[in-house]
């Protein structure tokens, strides 16, 4: 207890970043979650919220980040940066973070391919620490007492809550790092709330140098290709119908489109175990080697429920499951539970639905005369 | 590239989720008592690299960091074709973070050899992070391809296809690279009878297995202990909270004809709503 370190030494000033993400101009929501995240954690704080994009011919990109709740936005637009590329993208990130008379307290990117890829390579280059994945963010006192690094000892005020699931998702863990500044995290796409949007909301917009060196240049990218085909925005549908084992065949998957037809904004999700069999392609797959989704209606077709499963759907507003075996794992985490075989089921649920559909339609006639 | 491609595999052990055994009721792991096994991303990972030693040429190493069982792993990744493999394993190492976790293989990379190119899984299912493998690149100063989905190599330069939110990319990289797999990369080939004989004999000679699979400590390879483990991490798991069990409160249906299984359902569950709007109606 000898020698308490000054308290205000890790009580440091920064802001919050966060580092926004774009794709060939298209902002990506995450990039909006991440502001209604920071915002929150800046105003906690009495900090700033403050955004770095990258890319080029931004436009009005920067406004926007404005008008979606950062208070300053820096600018980094450069031929160069026009697609995204690890060496180039880190290398404005780094000498940015490095030219700021101090760093930030925190910064956020989001977890998707393009944040996974780039910032390890930020927390590495700093040497700070970096949480995956998160699915809430917070500010807090931290009180550490673990006397195996005694340089580490103290109470610590305003700490990034880093709250994530862990171990197959049956707990949230808070990972905290309050020792170096910034304090990094992903969040998770889908799971922040973005602020209300404020047109015409004012805001600081600064541009940043851009100074790349010859060995940023080891990775060319030789073609980008945007799928927009039905079925594979698996995290962005209101309804999924995700098909199992159960199935018995990758003909199952027919079946699984007809029904998905009936509901607007859908797609097809799947169990690992069919994705390894080759019934369907990899991006279906849901749980903790694949998506993580939460869509407003799950349907789960011949699906177990094993707990790999489950992970990545349990989160679904509405879940229907139809199992042949009352006692599947996934009739203990359903909504409704249909005990049947889907090959009756399904093309029942179809031919109900297809009737109320043109009984809505008959309705909506019948209201305009 | 005459004495061919100096390729490099980073595996882990991780506890088998799918196995109740090890489980302890507040739903962390008990790591001594959990059935074990080879992290299944870096399944993928393995088959890239033996893909990559069978199509150009050179030797595959495997590296893990982990308590001594992890020995099992390196002899199945042996088992599948692997030339020889090491296993980082001190005490010290214990409550690593990523950062941390990077740094110690990063000295271990540095203390074995020259890579051309070093393949990961894309995450672990323990840790769910896929950090490890960009801080190592990050370490190592080298260019990196996370997400890949399919590679091959043409004049020393490695043509990869990774996966891009709703599509992909074509990139074009040069080595030494680091390389994390997806999921959709090929699935990882049988055993081969040779590996798996050799591993056999190997098993009755203690003698023999140094040969090919090597412990070594962090003093060997020059790492500065004070950057490992629980004091070389800059984060810590502050608490944990058990997510609320399942719920319990699903509605069954069962018995009747499927038509009025689905009319029950339907009445039950406000399904309408998320219909496609008529088109009749036009």
């Amino acid at each position: 207890m000898s020698e308490q370190p000054d308290v205000s030494a890790f009580c440091p000033k920064g802001d919050v970043l966060v580092i926004a993400e774009q794709i060939l101009g298209d902002l990506q929501p995450v990039t909006l979650e991440l502001l209604g995240a920071g915002r929150i954690l800046a105003d906690k704080m009495e900090r700033n919220l403050k955004c770095l994009v990258l890319g080029y011919n931004l436009g009005d990109i920067p406004q926007k980040l404005i008008e979606a709740g950062a208070d300053e936005v820096f600018v980094a637009d450069d031929q160069e940066l026009y697609l995204y590329r690890t060496l180039p993208y880190r290398r404005v990130v780094v000498d940015f973070l490095e030219s700021l008379p101090e760093p930030p307290h925190t910064c956020l990117l989001g977890s998707t391919t393009t944040g996974r890829d780039l910032a390890p390579r930020i927390s590495a280059h700093f040497e700070t620490g970096l949480t995956a994945d998160c699915t809430e963010l917070d500010i807090g006192p931290y009180d550490h007492k673990n006397k195996v690094d005694p340089t580490k000892i103290g109470l610590y005020p305003n700490c990034l809550y880093a709250i994530r699931p862990s171990f197959g998702e049956s707990l949230k863990a808070r990972i905290l790092g309050p020792w170096k500044n910034p304090q990094m995290a992903t969040t998770r796409p889908g799971v922040m709330t973005p602020n209300k949007i404020e047109p015409g909301r004012k805001g600081k917009i600064t541009s940043v140098p851009v100074t790349l060196q010859p060995n940023d240049y080891r990775l060319i990218v030789a073609d980008t290709v945007r799928e927009v085909a039905k079925g594979i925005k698996l995290t962005e549908a209101d309804v999924i119908i995700g098909g199992g084992y159960g199935l018995g065949s990758a003909d199952g998957f027919d079946l699984l489109k007809q029904l998905a037809d009936v509901f607007e904004n859908s797609a097809i999700g799947a169990s690992r175990k069919v994705v390894d069999l080759g019934w369907i392609p990899y991006q279906h797959q849901v749980g903790q080697t694949g998506k993580t989704v939460r869509p407003k209606l799950y349907i789960a077709c011949g699906i177990s429920g094993a707990i790999q499963h489950r992970v990545g759907m349990s989160k679904s507003g509405l879940i229907i499951a139809i199992n042949k075996d009352p006692d599947s794992p996934i009739f203990k985490f359903a909504h409704h539970g249909i005990v049947g075989d889907i090959y009756q089921i399904i093309p029942e649920m179809i031919k109900q639905f297809a009737e109320i559909q043109s009984g809505r339609g008959v309705e909506a006639v019948v209201g305009t005369h | 590239m005459s004495a061919g491609l100096n390729i490099y595999v980073l595996v882990k052990q991780v506890p088998d989720t799918g196995s109740k055994a090890g489980l302890n009721p507040d739903g962390t792991i008990d790591r001594a008592k959990a059935k074990r096994m080879l992290n299944p991303f870096d399944r993928f990972a393995l088959q890239a690299a033996l893909h990559a030693k069978r199509t150009y040429g050179g030797k595959v190493t495997a590296i893990s960091m982990g308590p001594p069982p992890a020995v099992e792993i390196l002899l199945e990744t042996l088992e599948h074709g692997v030339d020889e493999a090491y296993l980082l394993s001190d005490r010290r190492l214990a409550a690593s973070d990523t950062l941390a976790t990077a740094y110690a293989l990063y000295k271990v990379l540095s203390y074995i050899g020259k890579p051309d190119l070093i393949f990961c899984g894309l995450q672990t299912t323990d840790g769910d992070t896929a950090q490890v493998g960009p801080q190592l690149a990050e370490r190592l100063g080298l260019p990196q391809v996370t997400y890949c989905e399919d590679f091959h190599m043409e004049d020393g330069k490695v043509h990869a296809r990774r996966i891009i939110e709703g599509g992909y990319q074509k990139v074009v990289a040069e080595t030494p690279l680091l390389i994390t797999v997806a999921n959709s990369y090929h699935p990882l080939e049988y055993k081969s009878f040779r590996g798996a004989y050799r591993v056999r004999r190997l098993a009755r000679d203690q003698e023999e297995m140094k040969k090919f699979i090597h412990t070594i400590d962090l003093d060997l390879v020059g790492a500065d202990p004070d950057r490992t483990g629980l004091k070389g991490s800059p984060t810590i798991v502050a608490w944990t909270e058990k997510v609320g069990e399942l719920g319990g409160s699903c509605v069954m249906h069962e018995g009747q004809s499927a038509q009025e299984l689905i009319q029950e359902v339907i009445s039950a569950s406000d399904l309408n709503q998320f219909l496609v709007p008529s088109s009749t109606s036009k």
